[in-house]
């Protein structure tokens, strides 16, 4: 019981996945796919450029064109003492046909040499990279243990992915698991980036070797690499985001990426997309999808089908289960015989046929577009004492109302329509329906909107009166025009039903009509000047500066009836400096006030103070002297 | 009532017109200058108004500190003669 329930659970849980499953965003158009055979295809410079430009061609399914030129090139500019020119060298002869490299003993010693563990992985790389495509044996297992011990020295990424394309190179029956544990190490060192990306640090380049490293070496051991679904999935996003290379070997290692992603042994990423927009119509019924692989090559063995296509605005499920019809590469769905109503549709579409296929599950959204008709339309002058029968006139879409119809103030105009989808006979609701009213004489437009009622039939009513100042009360001829419209429409309608001359009942307004005009210049602001403070009158402030002043004269008179004198003034120099220090820091103050700042003036302070500081205490001193003496 | 407050006043002026030594007196009259010039821009103050404020803190400030200061001489005590 309890196993059946977890069971359940679990495939209730697999279906939330699965319908959460990301998409590849990014991948190779065929005009992506050109480009980047044309940046690949430069002309041989060196030998690891033309390394890059051959092998990176192959691995794209091209040829470079001038193969006995490139061969040339490569006999002449390698060179047998250096491990990475033999490996450029080499390589690039295995990729093309009927090139053979000489080798000589001297060569192959030197490769076996640097299988150890004091080279660095890269050397390792080239070396046995050079001896696999030179046709010279070697031994696997030494290579095994050299690079697991190197990998433990150099644990950057690079160094990690040469080890993984190096491994991919010796003989099945060596003992790779050391080095196949690392993918999932490094699986685990890429950075996810909003849950769209997965990529390297290090970079794009990094990312992408890392790819065809995994698959490269996963393909040779014949074990799954350990990358979930989704995580594939964002590493595709990753390396193609760019479409622009910078440099050869960047351009080369997405070749390589592609390649491997499009042809391996357990993870196939699918590109599903539509031929054209995503539309279906009463012309053209079928909806086209191809199923391509990254490179945007089709998939021989994929079969598409659409579980379920569900109307976005009611949640109806409009077809269940029904598979698409391969017709020259493209798959082919009538989608209007379930006969859906028009609007917009989910589809969630499926990939099958191959269980390596990777983002499989798509999500598509699909609209469905009509013809709408008119029909009924019914337009009528109401009395609105009702007096009067209203006058009404049927008028047929595309014709106009014979002769204009007259309303005035005591009149309402009545517009009544109905909307029909052409090929289905069902009742529409479009997003726009405008009735517009037009005075050629004056250019004056006035819109309104219709509005449906419940059996959905659109009522417009237009009383005179009231509306007067939308008008601006301009009475004359104003020509009636019906404009629907909507996303899902083939046929959208600017219909002028008729010409209605409106008379308004007080001419009050001017007769010219200011058009409402928004780009004209405003009228200009003149700036206001803070006004300056209200200062007394002149004479106030003199009559209280003479009176501030005034007790000045005061003292002085006090002063003198006291007897006050100077006769005690000793004039030593101290006293003297002392005095004149005071008033000199009195000055300093007055000049503080009209042409200094607080730091000079503190300056000067500092000085004038000092001095007159130490005149004054020795006066002090003096006098206190004195005073002691004279006791 | 006014009869005896203008008594105690005069006699107060002329004991204290006697009995003051001049030293006192001469720093009495600066006090009084201090105190009639923070009086005028306080008044001022008060009749034309506060603009500029600046100015009327700054002058009744420093009519009150000095004022201070030479009330701290005057209240030193230390025999009459010896100054």
């Amino acid at each position: 019981m309890a196993r059946e329930a977890g069971l359940i659970s679990l495939f209730l849980l697999a279906l939330v996945l699965r319908a959460q499953a990301l998409t590849p965003s990014h991948h190779l158009s065929s005009a992506d796919v050109t480009r980047l055979k044309a940046f690949l295809n430069q002309p041989l410079e060196d030998l690891e450029s033309a390394y890059y430009t051959i092998v990176g061609l192959s691995k794209l399914g091209a040829r470079v064109s001038d193969e006995k030129a490139a061969c040339q090139f490569l006999k002449s500019h390698h060179d047998p003492t250096s491990i990475d020119s033999l490996f450029f060298a080499a390589e690039a002869s295995q990729a093309l046909s009927d090139c053979e490299i000489p080798v000589s003993n001297e060569t192959r010693d030197l490769l076996l040499a640097v299988v150890s563990e004091d080279s660095s992985v890269s050397q390792i790389h080239h070396a046995v990279g050079a001896l696999g495509s030179l046709g010279l044996p070697l031994a696997s297992q030494e290579v095994v243990s050299a690079l697991a011990a190197r990998i433990t020295k150099e644990d950057n990424v690079m160094a990690i992915i040469v080890a993984l394309q190096t491994a991919s190179r010796l003989s099945q029956q060596a003992d790779l698991s050391r080095i196949l544990e690392e993918i999932e190490d490094l699986a685990a060192r890429l950075d996810d980036l909003g849950g769209v990306y997965l990529q390297f640090e290090e970079g794009l380049e990094a990312t992408a070797l890392f790819v065809t490293a995994a698959y490269g070496l996963s393909d040779h051991v014949g074990m799954e690499p350990p990358l979930k679904e989704d995580q594939v999935v964002q590493l595709v996003n990753s390396v193609f985001s760019k479409k622009a290379w910078t440099s050869l070997a960047e351009a080369f290692s997405i070749a390589s990426a592609a390649a491997a992603l499009s042809d391996n042994r357990f993870h196939i990423p699918v590109i599903v997309g539509t031929q054209g927009p995503a539309t279906v119509s009463h012309r053209q019924p079928t909806l086209k999808i191809q199923v391509t692989n990254v490179l945007s090559r089709p998939l021989p063995s994929a079969s598409v089908v659409v579980e379920s296509a569900r109307s976005v605005s009611s949640k109806n499920v409009v077809l269940k289960q029904a598979s698409f019809t391969l017709r020259e590469e493209v798959f082919e769905l009538n989608f209007l015989d379930s006969k859906p109503a028009s609007g917009y549709y989910d589809f969630a579409v499926a990939v099958a046929g191959d269980a390596r296929f990777v983002g499989s599950s798509v999500e598509l959204k699909v609209k469905v577009s009509t013809e709408v008709g008119i029909t009924n339309v019914d337009l009528s002058i109401v009395d609105k004492d009702q007096s009067i029968g209203p006058k009404s006139t049927k008028v047929e879409y595309p014709s106009k109302a014979n002769g204009p119809l007259i309303a005035d103030s005591h009149q309402n105009l009545a517009l009544s329509f109905q909307l029909v989808d052409e090929n289905t006979g069902v009742e529409l609701t479009p997003h726009q329906t405008f009735v517009r009213l037009y005075n050629q004489k004056t250019d004056q437009e006035v819109v309104f909107v219709a509005e449906p009622d419940s059996k959905n039939v659109y009522r417009f009513e237009l009383d005179t009166a009231e509306r007067k100042s939308e008008f601006n009360s301009m009475s004359g001829t104003y020509a009636l025009h019906l404009i629907i419209g909507d996303a899902t429409l083939e046929n959208p309608i600017l219909w002028n039903i008729a010409d209605i001359v409106l008379k308004f009942p007080d001419e009050d307004a001017p007769s010219v009509v200011q058009s409402k005009n928004l780009y004209v210049a405003k009228p200009e602001i003149q700036h206001l000047f803070r006004e300056p403070e209200k200062k007394p009158a002149t004479v106030v402030s003199n009559a209280f500066t003479a009176l501030v002043l005034a007790p000045f004269l005061l003292l002085i008179i006090l002063w003198y009836k006291l007897g006050a004198n100077i006769s005690n003034f000793s004039i030593t120099p101290s006293a003297l400096l002392f005095h004149l220090g005071h008033a000199a820091m009195l000055g300093l103050m007055y000049v503080y006030w009209t042409h200094l700042n607080m730091f000079q003036t503190l300056k000067y302070l500092a000085i004038v103070g000092s001095l007159t500081f130490l005149a004054g205490n020795r006066m002090l001193a003096q006098k206190a002297v004195k005073r002691i003496g004279s006791q | 009532m006014s009869n005896s407050v203008l008594s105690v006043i005069s006699r107060f002026l002329s004991e204290y017109s006697s009995s003051t030594p001049s030293k006192l007196k001469l720093v009495d009259a600066y006090l009084l200058y201090i105190l009639l010039t923070g009086a005028m821009q306080f008044l001022y103050c008060l009749l034309v108004g506060t603009f500029p404020f600046n100015s009327f803190l700054s002058g009744f400030i420093s009519c009150v500190g000095c004022f201070i200061l030479a009330v701290c001489l005057r209240i030193q005590p230390r025999p009459l003669h010896r100054f």
